[in-house]
């Protein structure tokens, strides 16, 4: 009985490797596809020998740091990065407050207020686009990184609703018998549900770091000027020709999210002992 | 209201007339000064530029200018625009009032009780307690209303306009009425391209959303499990995946299914024809590109957050159940699937209308191409598509706007109804 | 509460219909205005101490000539506090979305069609090009590109610079080492399949029989700036009354029916590439590597194709300058092949006609929401004298538009001058309804390009009858798109 079952275990843990190989593989493909072409020596798709160029060289990531008259990559990046970290900071932030707030407090323009960002949420973004240009003009925000930061932590906590099923989830109980102690509705936030949340967080900031920096609409409409742009803007507007400086830049536009999942990695998982709260 | 206009003392009167002036009465100096510097505020507003942008909002403009006559002319949209941030301010204001006048019945009541009257101090504390929702919810709901509600009502207003074609600033826009809505009804070419796309748009919705979701979560399912070792570099793929922005994924996936990518390379290399993966003749392959291709762009972020929410399941009832001897698809189906169902439901209803109004997949993937059977779209193109074919092309920004109002109302009327009858918004403590 | 704010409404509401009222008779008062001159902006006196913004296109820039350009105009004026500067925007801006609110450039470089557009709405001003000095040297169809009628009065919106055509690159290098006896029948030096396209599909037929993976002349068909020209040699056209009148669609009129042959007959010496957008984006290292033979494309990317050969050189062993050398030797760039009259490419001894083929005008134009007309002016009448202009076609290799100038420069300057003398170079229409052709025509060509390999059965054009009715949906679907919402 026993060593059937562990027999069932290594086939299980056999077939779950297998998964996760094919898995990592079909993501891992295009992007090593793209890694690749990023090093490419010729500078060209079309000279590659089926998915993979022929030789290899660190040419046009050198040309994408040094070369900077015409198309300012380091520049584009730090602006990036900015604009990025910025609504990402803000746009957790409020997200998470307001998310916490629609779980937690019971207050009459509740219902409606969920029910309205739901609907809200539906409008073909792209139709607004038009009013939010005029409304940053009459601002005087545009050709402003902060305008754009601005725009990203504002309409950050439209999508609350993630982060509330979240909420809904962490037992009340906690809540009142700290209440019960004394503590403020503040001091439950900060102290108790706060750290239970971490993979939430996570996740609300590694999507808010994320939106910006591959966003492409929003910063080709607010900024005009070419030393403003962000990475996904100035990629863009490269030449037709320049496909390895392309794919080089699109390879290193990479980094910083994946770093910044490394760093945040270890908060994915819940330190919540279940049971703890309930048994 | 029509209690506190019964029952008000002439302090209370005192507030219905100048915000702030009964609070002040009271002593209360703090928030008196608070609502009369709010009431200043709003006021000087009005009389500096709020009651021009009011008019402007019925007007929209009655100097055309002119640049080669030196005319300096009114722009519509702006007014437009600035018109409706009027309406807001008086919305804000009407909110104030009620709430000014509110504050002060309930410190007459208290007064009349004999009972102490709150300090600016203990009303500033219950902030972070009593009322915390107030104070955390006041920032967010500003935002939103002028960089999210300010700009959809601007696109409904629109509608309502002839913006759009040659009429453009310099020229002025004006109001017509239903006219946009009464063209989109009576011409002839529109209705069967539109139940055609609608259909393809429902079925493309729902097959996306089913398989972005069901595979990112069974995604997490795997990585969950306790056999895997090193998680965090298993999972690192997909977050690869994720860091590449889409509209680069897109293009790329875009020039290896073409003629001259590398699929098609190994294919002719091996002694094939090439294919045209996405060429005009390739319907179905196209779709199921994109389903394909869309998948792999968003599996990503759904498996991230369900690996965040599934860290919060309650263990003890697996165990239960492993004691009582269910299946692990039992089990899957009665505690996994339900529980990760209840906390994602909005975001199974954001990805749904996600899906139903992604303009970039086919835009990327298969732009510029008008088929025979579809009046100005192609096969693979969907509502939005099709309306960024009709409208932005042409710069019928009316037109746009009257079909996406139209658009939003189906959906919206769609994933209300599911989001209100959802376990997530009706039983919000299902798994306390 | 709920009758006081209807009360409210209703008074809001009798207010507005008031102020709509005032709002007709304020109207009637200007048209007293129009009749003024709207060259008044231009009055002669230089601003001052201004700083003018230019937008110039991405290949000016990068090749250093927009430097040289700003450097010589900011010396000559420094006494008088002018200077220009790069606007460091995108070369595809929008000057209607962004100059009403001051985020546009003062002067900019684009095609014509563009700058008409931004005349329509009067974004941009009319200049007094009379009273300048490339007037005379410029021809006068160039001129046209640029004019406009308002209220009955002539203007010209923007100053020509250069003359944008498709020309035909090859490669001297690749022609049969005897080219000279089997492919120069009428012993003029001048290979023939440079000369007609017949010869030139023969020699496409001959060159990838010989090796399957070599090429003739290759080139995606879906772009309609370079298929659109089969079409016009044969009598079709973009819109009728001089591409002014856009009722009158024209890509099925005449006998276009003859153009989309000749670009099936074309696609079928090319391979599926030809389908989609990869030809456009491969040409430049399959020309180089010797995969192709010969391309259509714009002047101002000869150096791209040149850059691109100059490193296939190099890495067969040359010296960068020497790969530079035979590079320039033996890349050329011409004016396109004739085409045979009855549109059959594999007929002996055809008779001839020119190919004409879709052209533009780029030049300067100054933006009505400039702080500072007459300094801009200024600049534009710098950067369209002589000198200037010379120096811009020997750094970019485009045509330029003035006529001193390209007879300066030689050579393929003045072949793409004559033409435009000649009437083969079709230009753009400037009506803002040019938008609506692309994506129409582009299906058709596409379509025509995947015609080429579907099976004999399958064949959606097999004749000229089928190409036609083929243009006359382009035509109503081009119709369609401009008219159904109007």
């Amino acid at each position: 009985m026993r060593k059937k079952r562990s027999a069932g275990k290594v086939v299980d843990t056999t077939i779950t490797y297998i998964l996760l190989i094919v898995v990592a593989f079909i993501f891992f493909f295009p992007c090593l596809w793209l890694i690749l072409a990023s090093f490419s020596k010729s500078g060209t798709i079309y000279s590659f020998e089926g998915f993979f160029p022929k030789e290899y060289s660190l040419a046009s990531f050198q040309k994408l740091f040094t070369d900077t008259s015409m198309y300012n990559y380091p520049k584009w990046f730090f602006n990036t990065l900015f604009v990025a970290a910025g609504s990402c900071i803000l746009g957790t932030f409020l997200t998470i407050l307001t998310a916490y707030t629609m779980s937690r407090f019971e207050f009459r323009a509740r219902k409606p207020i969920m029910k309205t960002t739901m609907v809200l949420g539906m409008f073909p973004s792209f139709m607004g686009m038009i009013a939010v240009y005029l409304l940053m003009t009459q601002f005087n925000l545009i050709n402003h990184l902060w305008g754009l930061i601005l725009i990203y932590s504002a309409g950050a906590p439209m999508g609350y609703l993630t982060q509330k099923g979240f909420f809904d989830t962490i037992p009340k109980a906690v809540d009142e018998a700290a209440r019960i102690d004394g503590a403020t509705n503040f001091q439950v936030f900060t102290k108790i549900n706060l750290p239970l949340s971490k993979p939430i967080i996570v996740y609300t900031a590694l999507t808010s770091f994320t939106w910006p920096w591959s966003d492409f609409i929003l910063p080709k409409l607010l900024l005009k000027e070419k030393n403003l742009y962000t990475v996904a803007v100035g990629l863009m507007s490269l030449d037709e020709t320049e496909f390895a400086r392309f794919a080089a830049g699109s390879v290193f536009i990479a980094v910083p999210i994946v770093l910044l999942y490394f760093c945040l990695v270890k908060n994915m998982v819940n330190g919540m002992a279940a049971g703890a709260v309930k048994g | 209201m029509k209690e506190i206009i019964k029952n008000s003392n002439g302090k209370t009167k005192l507030s219905m007339i100048i915000m702030g002036a009964g609070q002040l009465a009271y002593g209360r100096i703090g928030k008196g000064l608070l609502f009369l510097l709010s009431e200043v505020s709003i006021l000087y507003y009005f009389i500096s530029r709020g009651i021009e942008d009011l008019k402007g909002f019925f007007t929209l403009g009655e100097q055309k200018g002119d640049a080669w006559l030196g005319i300096q002319g009114d722009n519509s949209v702006i007014m437009l625009l600035m018109g409706i941030f009027a309406w807001i301010v008086i919305a804000a204001l009407v909110c104030l009032y009620r709430c000014n006048v509110k504050d002060a019945y309930h410190m007459q009541k208290l007064a009349q009780q004999g009972r102490p009257l709150p300090t600016f101090r203990q009303e500033l504390s219950s902030l972070l307690d009593k009322k915390f929702y107030a104070t955390v919810l006041v920032l967010p709901v500003v935002g939103v209303c002028i960089f999210n509600i300010l700009p959809i009502v601007f696109m409904i207003l629109i509608a309502f306009t002839n913006y759009g074609g040659d009429i453009v600033p310099p020229e002025l826009v004006d109001w017509v009425g239903v006219q946009n809505f009464s063209k989109l009804l009576t011409l002839s070419q529109f209705a069967p391209t539109f139940f055609k796309i609608l259909g393809w748009n429902l079925l493309w919705a729902v097959l996306s959303t089913t398989l972005n979701y069901f595979a990112g979560l069974g995604l997490a399912l795997l990585l969950d499990k306790k056999c895997v070792k090193g998680k965090a570099f298993w999972r690192a793929f997909p977050v690869l995946a994720y860091a590449i922005p889409g509209f680069i994924t897109l293009l790329a996936f875009k020039f290896m299914f073409s003629y001259g990518g590398p699929i098609n390379q190994l294919i002719t290399a091996s002694g094939g024809t090439a294919i045209g993966f996405l060429d005009l003749d390739a319907k179905w392959s196209a779709r199921i590109i994109g389903l394909l291709v869309n998948c792999w762009i968003s599996v990503p972020s759904i498996m991230l957050l369900t690996t965040g929410i599934l860290s919060n399941r309650d263990e003890s009832l697996y165990e239960a159940a492993r004691i009582d001897g269910a299946s692990r698809w039992k089990q899957f189906q009665k505690l996994t699937l339900p529980f990760v169902l209840f906390s994602t439901m909005p975001v199974l209803i954001g990805q749904f209308t996600g899906n139903f109004n992604n303009f970039g997949i086919f835009y990327f993937l298969r732009g510029g191409l008008y088929l025979d059977g579809y009046f100005l779209a192609s096969d693979t193109d969907l509502l939005i598509n099709w309306l960024y074919n009709l409208s932005i092309d042409n710069n019928y920004y009316c037109i746009g706007a009257a079909i996406s109002l139209v658009i939003f109302i189906i959906t919206s009327i769609i994933s209300l109804i599911v989001y209100v009858k959802s376990p997530s918004y009706r039983e919000e403590d299902t798994f306390q | 509460m709920k009758r006081k704010s209807a009360l409210f409404m209703a008074v809001i509401m009798g207010i507005s219909v008031l102020t709509g009222c005032g709002g007709d008779s304020g109207e009637k008062k200007d048209t007293s205005n129009t009749g003024q001159s709207a060259n008044s902006v231009f009055t002669g006196e230089l601003e001052e101490n201004v700083t003018i913004r230019v937008l110039e296109n991405d290949t000016a820039i990068s090749k250093g000539y927009f430097d040289e350009l700003i450097n010589a105009f900011n010396e000559e004026y420094k006494d008088k506090g002018i200077t220009a500067v790069d606007a460091n925007m995108d070369q595809y801006l929008d000057l209607a979305n962004d100059g009403p609110y001051g985020y546009g450039p003062d002067v900019l470089y684009q095609a014509n069609d563009i700058i008409m557009q931004y005349a329509d709405g009067k974004h941009i001003y009319p200049l007094p090009v009379e009273s300048m000095e490339c007037y005379e040297q410029i021809p006068e169809t160039a001129w046209d590109a640029y004019k406009t009628e308002v209220d009955g009065n002539t203007y010209y919106c923007g100053v020509p610079v250069n003359v944008q055509a498709p020309m035909l690159y090859y490669r001297t290098d690749l022609l049969p080492a005897d080219w000279e006896t089997t492919w120069d029948d009428d012993g003029n030096k001048v290979p023939d399949m440079i000369e007609n396209w017949n010869d030139m599909y023969a020699f496409s037929v001959a060159r990838h029989g010989e090796d399957s993976s070599k090429y003739g002349y290759m080139k995606s068909l879906y772009d309609v700036y370079f298929s659109g020209g089969f079409l016009f040699s044969y009598g079709g056209y973009v819109f009728g009354d001089n591409n002014t009148n856009p009722k009158d669609i024209g890509f099925s009129k005449g006998e276009a029916e003859k153009g989309a042959w000749v670009l099936s007959q074309l696609a079928s010496t090319m391979n599926e590439e030809c389908i989609d957008d990869t030809i456009t984006t491969n040409v430049y290292s399959k020309l180089a590597d010797g995969t192709y033979f010969a391309t259509i494309s714009t002047p101002d990317v000869y150096s791209t194709f040149l850059d691109e050969l100059t490193m296939e050189y190099e890495k067969e062993g040359l010296t960068t300058e020497e790969a530079k050398a035979k590079a320039q030797e033996n890349l050329v760039m011409t004016t396109l092949p004739q085409l045979p009259e009855s549109g059959d490419l594999t007929e002996e001894n055809p008779t001839l006609i020119d190919t004409k083929s879709m052209g533009g005008v780029n030049g300067y134009a100054v933006s009505a929401y400039t702080k500072a007309p007459n300094a801009s002016l200024a600049f534009v009448e710098f950067a369209a004298d002589y000198e200037m202009q010379v120096k811009r076609s020997e750094m970019l290799g485009v045509a330029p538009a003035r006529e001193d100038a390209a007879e300066e420069v030689g050579g393929v300057s003045e072949l793409l001058y004559q033409n435009m003398e000649k009437g083969t170079i079709v230009l753009m229409p400037s009506i803002q309804e040019v938008s609506q052709i692309w994506t129409p025509a582009q299906t058709f060509f596409t379509d025509l390009a995947k015609d080429a390999f579907r099976s004999e059965s399958e064949k959606k054009y097999p004749d000229m009858a089928s190409m036609k009715a083929g243009l006359e949906d382009v035509d109503a679907q081009i119709y369609d798109a401009i008219f159904t919402l109007k």
